[in-house]
């Protein structure tokens, strides 16, 4: 049973689902405060069940079976198709490991809280939505299961829907990547109707890349646009600050490691698309670079520690799609590849570093009582020793601190990535060599608001909030074990995967070659460009430095440079205005909604009533005839006998 | 519609002044009406019985029909227009009394003493007693005033001139006793002149039409006409007058078996009646009847009828009158303490 | 020369059970109601008694005999009715009982006042003789 992975692959997606369903329904009466047994098990036979396909998709499997025919109408058929090659086993792999760490975390954390079934249940069926994601092998399943992880982005955003911000905030994720999907969903159906009326994967790949460069250059925008949306890249990118109403565990795992990254998986299997298509990829970079930069400049002046987390979050991913984007082809340097593993491996290493740093920050959320101001406490390496090292880990890792950490060699692949493709004789060389300027400057800036967080919090004299009370202690074993796995693999998969290449051979062969040989290069180069790497690594230690000196030598120097640059400041304290100017026209719309409903209330409405009215008015015609006389009531039946007569007389 | 005007008007006009009389006559608070309701009622009575029931025999039957029917309708109309309920129970009364003599003319004199006893001389003094009981002192709105009174005479004459007409258009024989008058008189012809008194003159006719228009009605209204062999008898010269003669005689007896069939319809032969309840209509008049003879005495008859034909409506009717009579006592009782 | 015709009983008939009819739906007095109906019912006799007579058989008689049966019953039931009516109301017009109809509906009442009733005549009385009539005192003038 286990040689044919086929046989077990919807397993993976099903049995979360399971979990979900079982602790949806029996949860709240029976399970109770045992109710994350299903989820935990569910997520560990899926992660098991993942390593399974690794190891398959590296002995040489590529296929795809179609489980269940959905629906077939007409010349359309679509069926629930699962496939694995080296992409989906690797996302697989991320997805469920990262996922059952955090589950086990979440029990923990969510220990004391009313809805803990429907926590489990939400958190099963977002591993159902998003390993179901990563293994469709058609377009309308991998858009099914893309409003799956939507639905269950609103569901967790909006756990605590008691609070009218939390309520607020998920309906805004939901409605801001609702933006995205619409251009995903029209550049899906103008796939479908150019390509024979055919949605999976092999089919598509094969016929969309001999498209005029026109449609081509639409449709990859139109796909991008639901990669903008669902992975938070400028404009769209206003819903994941706000989603940190939720609790420490769902930022980690769906605003961190998985569902923000399926905007970077979307595109990164469109590869055969985009990869002949430059324009396209000019502009996905161009987007993505520019949005690790302004989200930087956003995250140097927050004061919430997780709306700190959730800007560098955004502009990880700016880095991500800037790397996807530089997979331009031309003479000489055919980098297609390369770029796009680049990218994929840094969503590897991110979904790790970041998750820790989330769940380390839950951690500290848990310790001081709900409160996450970074202004209310200080010093807390005293009093949260373990999470300290822990976030320590996680903060070098984002921060790119040579060598040790994973972040640095992922990071350093994507910069280098971009400097070639701002190489002279290429294809918008200019562009891309802002963008490898911006994208270095981005890389100083992170390294000093991470650092910055991590001073505020952790050092200077202890404070803590009186929320905290009794709480103030050190998180027990159960939320410690995950994140301590997590800042292992933090450590260690950037010391085994980043000298040695290994992480994109494996995807080269395992699946590029396999799915769009001839967009390859003949040569494979992988090399390490010295260079970039020395300027990084200096880069980033010169934010530590800068970020040491302004919060623990100089604490006061922090102020004087917010008073010298007043609007500077400002401008970045409140995210640029952003919000604000969405949030007119937001307002716009609601005044022509009122409208509207003035409309359906008074006039839709009062012509159905009006109508309605009408057989009452005809009641009241004939009402008076009733009025309780017997004379009256035989007159009429003489009457009607007469008339009778009369007519038939008449005949 | 003015076609049905003209056909029917012999049962309109009657019903038009009744209409107005009554109206007039039903109880209202000014009295300034009555004369005038009273004299277009009689109007209306007598052209009923002018131009309706026509009639130009003298014999003893006719004049107490025209009696005893204008009693009965005045009767009627009286007990209407009274305001006092004894009038108007007395008025009934005297409605029964005239219908009962009709009953006689129809040769049922059972049923006329029956009515007599039970109605006028039971239900109406019941009335009588009633109406004493229910006394209201002084003048009474439900006495002194009518119901819709415009409407309800409306109703009433409306479907009174349904009723005429469709008698009429049914049971009407004027004609038909016109057109077997003059083919009696055509079988009793002697001489020449007799037959061209009835046929007219032959000189009146256009020419190349020498059949007189008698004929051409006589084959429109009835089937059996030979008007051929008529014309043919007609045109010989000299005119036989014995066959023609003969020749009516025959078409006569014909023509009358017809009328007499006027009004009787006709039930299937196998209905399982016996001999008691009389003969089957369908059975043949004899010459020169114009009714059935009754098999037996009247009260013979009908008692012998009832207990074979109709022993189970009997019985029923019993009982009937058996609940009804507990059920009365029941209702009205007044139910004191101690006291049943 | 024709005789009476059946045609001739069925529309004296008809007239009588038409007056009954308009009776029945004009006149307001409980008991002249029925009357009306018993009216109604004569003329239905009639009618029966005609055909009998002009089929030659006893069917019609039977048949009204049991009409005769039925509206004696009748009379008995509907009169005991009245009775409990005219207890209820203390008047026998029809037209005070309204109840059955629909409530929102106005009941309908006579506007007319019913005029006065005549007066008794008052009789001139002598006095009875040996009595002193009785007068009053006039005051004679002393002109």
């Amino acid at each position: 049973m286990f040689d044919d992975p086929r046989n077990y692959l919807w397993l993976i997606p099903v049995l979360p689902l399971l979990a979900g369903v079982v602790t949806a329904l029996a949860g709240p009466r029976w399970l109770r405060n045992q109710s994350h047994w299903p989820c935990i098990i569910a997520a560990g036979c899926s992660c098991v069940l993942s390593f399974f396909v690794l190891n398959a998709v590296a002995d040489g499997f590529y296929n795809a079976k179609e489980y269940y025919t959905w629906f077939e109408a007409g010349n359309v058929s679509i069926g629930f198709t699962l496939g694995a090659d080296g992409l989906t086993a690797v996302m697989l792999v991320t997805v469920t490991l990262v996922g059952s760490l955090i589950a086990i975390y979440s029990i923990g954390y969510m220990h004391h809280d009313p809805g803990y079934a429907r926590y489990f249940a939400e958190i099963s069926l977002f591993l159902f939505s998003m390993t179901g994601l990563v293994l469709a092998e058609n377009f309308i399943v991998l858009y099914a299961f893309w409003e799956g992880v939507g639905l269950c982005s609103y569901l967790l955003i909006g756990y605590y829907f008691t609070r009218p911000s939390a309520a607020a905030a998920a309906r805004k994720a939901f409605l801001v990547t609702r933006l995205g999907d619409i251009g995903l969903l029209i550049g899906i159906l103008l796939l479908w109707s150019n390509c024979d009326h055919l949605l999976d994967f092999q089919n598509v790949f094969e016929i969309a890349p001999t498209f005029e460069p026109t449609l081509r250059m639409v449709i990859c925008l139109l796909l991008f646009s639901g990669a903008v949306g669902k992975s938070a890249q400028f404009p769209l990118h206003v819903w994941l600050p706000d989603a940190m109403e939720g609790p420490s565990p769902v930022s980690a795992l769906i605003h961190a490691a998985t569902m923000v990254t399926a905007g970077v998986y979307l595109v990164a299997r469109c590869t055969p698309l985009f990869g002949v298509t430059p324009g396209a990829q000019l502009v996905v970079a161009s987007i993505g670079g520019f949005t690790a930069f302004l989200a930087a400049l956003i995250a140097l002046t927050q004061t919430d520690l997780k709306r700190v987390l959730a800007y560098s979050t955004i502009s990880q991913l700016g880095y991500m799609f800037l790397a996807l984007g530089s997979g331009t082809r031309n003479e000489g340097h055919l980098l297609a590849g390369l770029a796009v593993t680049a990218a994929i491996f840094h969503l590897f290493t991110h979904a790790f570093f970041k998750a820790l740093l989330f769940l380390s920050a839950g951690s500290v959320m848990h310790a001081m009582g709900n409160v996450i101001d970074m202004r209310r406490f200080s010093g807390l390496r005293h009093v949260l020793k373990k999470t300290h090292w822990l976030f320590l880990c996680g903060a070098g890792a984002l921060s790119g601190f040579p060598v040790i950490f994973s972040g640095f060699w992922s990071k350093d692949e994507i910069l280098a990535d971009a400097l070639e493709a701002g190489s002279p004789g290429s294809f918008g060389s200019f562009v891309y060599l802002f963008l490898f300027c911006l994208g270095m400057l981005t890389a100083g800036l992170t390294a000093f608001y991470t650092f910055r967080a991590y001073f505020l919090t952790f050092w200077g004299e202890v404070r803590v909030p009186g929320e905290a009370g009794e709480h103030a202690h050190d998180s027990p074993l159960v939320m410690i074990a995950p994140m301590a796995i997590l800042a292992l693999g933090a450590v260690a998969l950037g010391l085994i995967f980043g000298p040695t290449g290994i992480f994109n051979h494996f995807l080269e062969t395992y699946w590029m070659k396999k799915s769009f040989e001839h967009l390859l290069p003949e040569v494979e180069k992988h090399h390490h460009n010295l260079l970039v790497m020395t300027a990084s690594g200096v880069l980033a230690l010169a934010g530590i430095g800068l970020a040491w000196w302004m919060y623990v030598r100089k604490p006061a120097a922090a102020k004087e440079l917010a008073q010298t640059l007043p609007r500077l400041y400002a401008l970045s304290r409140n995210k640029f205005y952003l919000d604000d100017i969405y949030g007119a026209f937001v307002r716009l719309l609601a005044g022509f909604a009122q409208v509207l409903r003035v409309i359906d209330l008074y006039i839709v409405d009062g012509v159905i009533d009006l109508l309605a009215q009408v057989p009452r008015w005809l009641g009241m015609l004939a009402r008076p005839v009733q009025n309780g006389l017997v004379q009256f009531y035989a007159l009429l039946m003489m009457l009607g006998l007469a008339g009778f007569l009369l007519s038939v007389l008449m005949r | 519609m003015f076609d049905f005007l003209w056909e029917y008007w012999a049962a309109l006009f009657p019903a038009a002044l009744g209409f107005a009389g009554i109206y007039l006559l039903l109880p209202r608070l000014d009295r300034q009406y009555r004369l005038l309701g009273a004299a277009l009622g009689g109007a209306g009575l007598l052209a009923a019985g002018w131009f309706l029931v026509e009639n130009d025999a003298v014999l003893p039957e006719t004049i107490l029909f025209y009696a005893f029917s204008a009693l009965a309708i005045l009767g009627g109309g009286l007990m209407l227009a009274q305001h006092n309920p004894v009038h108007a129970a007395l008025s009934f009364a005297l409605v029964v009394l005239s219908t009962c003599g009709l009953f006689l003319l129809l040769a049922a004199p059972f049923l006329m003493a029956a009515t007599i006893i039970v109605y006028a001389g039971a239900i109406v003094v019941t009335f009588l007693f009633v109406i004493m009981l229910a006394q209201q002192a002084g003048l009474t709105s439900a006495d002194q005033r009518s119901r819709e009174p415009f409407l309800a005479c409306l109703a009433g004459f409306v479907l009174l001139t349904a009723l005429l007409c469709v008698l009429q258009k049914n049971y009407d024989t004027h004609k038909f006793d016109a057109l077997l008058a003059k083919i009696q008189e055509l079988a009793q012809a002697k001489t020449e002149k007799d037959v061209k008194r009835v046929l007219g003159d032959p000189a009146d006719r256009p020419p190349g039409n020498m059949s007189p228009p008698l004929f051409a009605e006589l084959e429109k209204s009835f089937v059996d006409f030979d008007r051929g062999k008529a014309d043919l008898l007609l045109i010989q010269t000299p005119m036989p007058v014995a066959k023609l003669a003969t020749f009516f005689q025959d078409f006569e007896e014909q023509v009358q078996r017809a009328r007499n069939q006027v009004g009787a319809l006709q039930p299937a032969a196998d209905l399982p009646l016996s001999s008691f309840s009389g003969l089957p209509p369908n059975k043949e008049l004899a010459k020169g009847k114009v009714r059935h003879e009754m098999p037996a005495r009247n009260v013979a008859g009908l008692g012998r009828a009832l207990f074979t034909d109709y022993l189970l409506a009997v019985e029923l009717a019993g009982t009937l009158l058996l609940v009804a009579s507990i059920g009365a006592i029941a209702i009205a009782a007044r139910h004191r303490e101690g006291l049943r | 020369m024709s005789l009476v015709t059946l045609h001739n009983y069925l529309a004296v008939a008809a007239i009588l059970f038409a007056l009954g009819a308009v009776g029945f739906l004009a006149r307001r007095n409980l008991i002249i109601m029925f009357l009306s109906a018993e009216m109604m019912l004569q003329g239905v006799a009639l009618n029966l008694v005609a055909f009998a007579r002009y089929r030659g058989n006893l069917q019609g008689q039977a048949f009204t005999l049991f009409i005769l049966t039925v509206a004696a019953c009748e009379a008995a039931i509907a009169l005991a009715l009245i009775l409990m009516l005219f207890r209820r109301r203390k008047s026998l017009d029809v037209s005070l009982w309204q109840d059955l109809r629909e409530p929102d509906l106005e009941p309908i009442v006579d506007e007319e006042p019913l005029p006065a009733p005549p007066e008794p005549e008052v009789l001139p009385h002598l006095t009875p003789a040996g009595r002193e009539p009785d007068h009053p005192r006039e005051e004679t003038s002393h002109v």
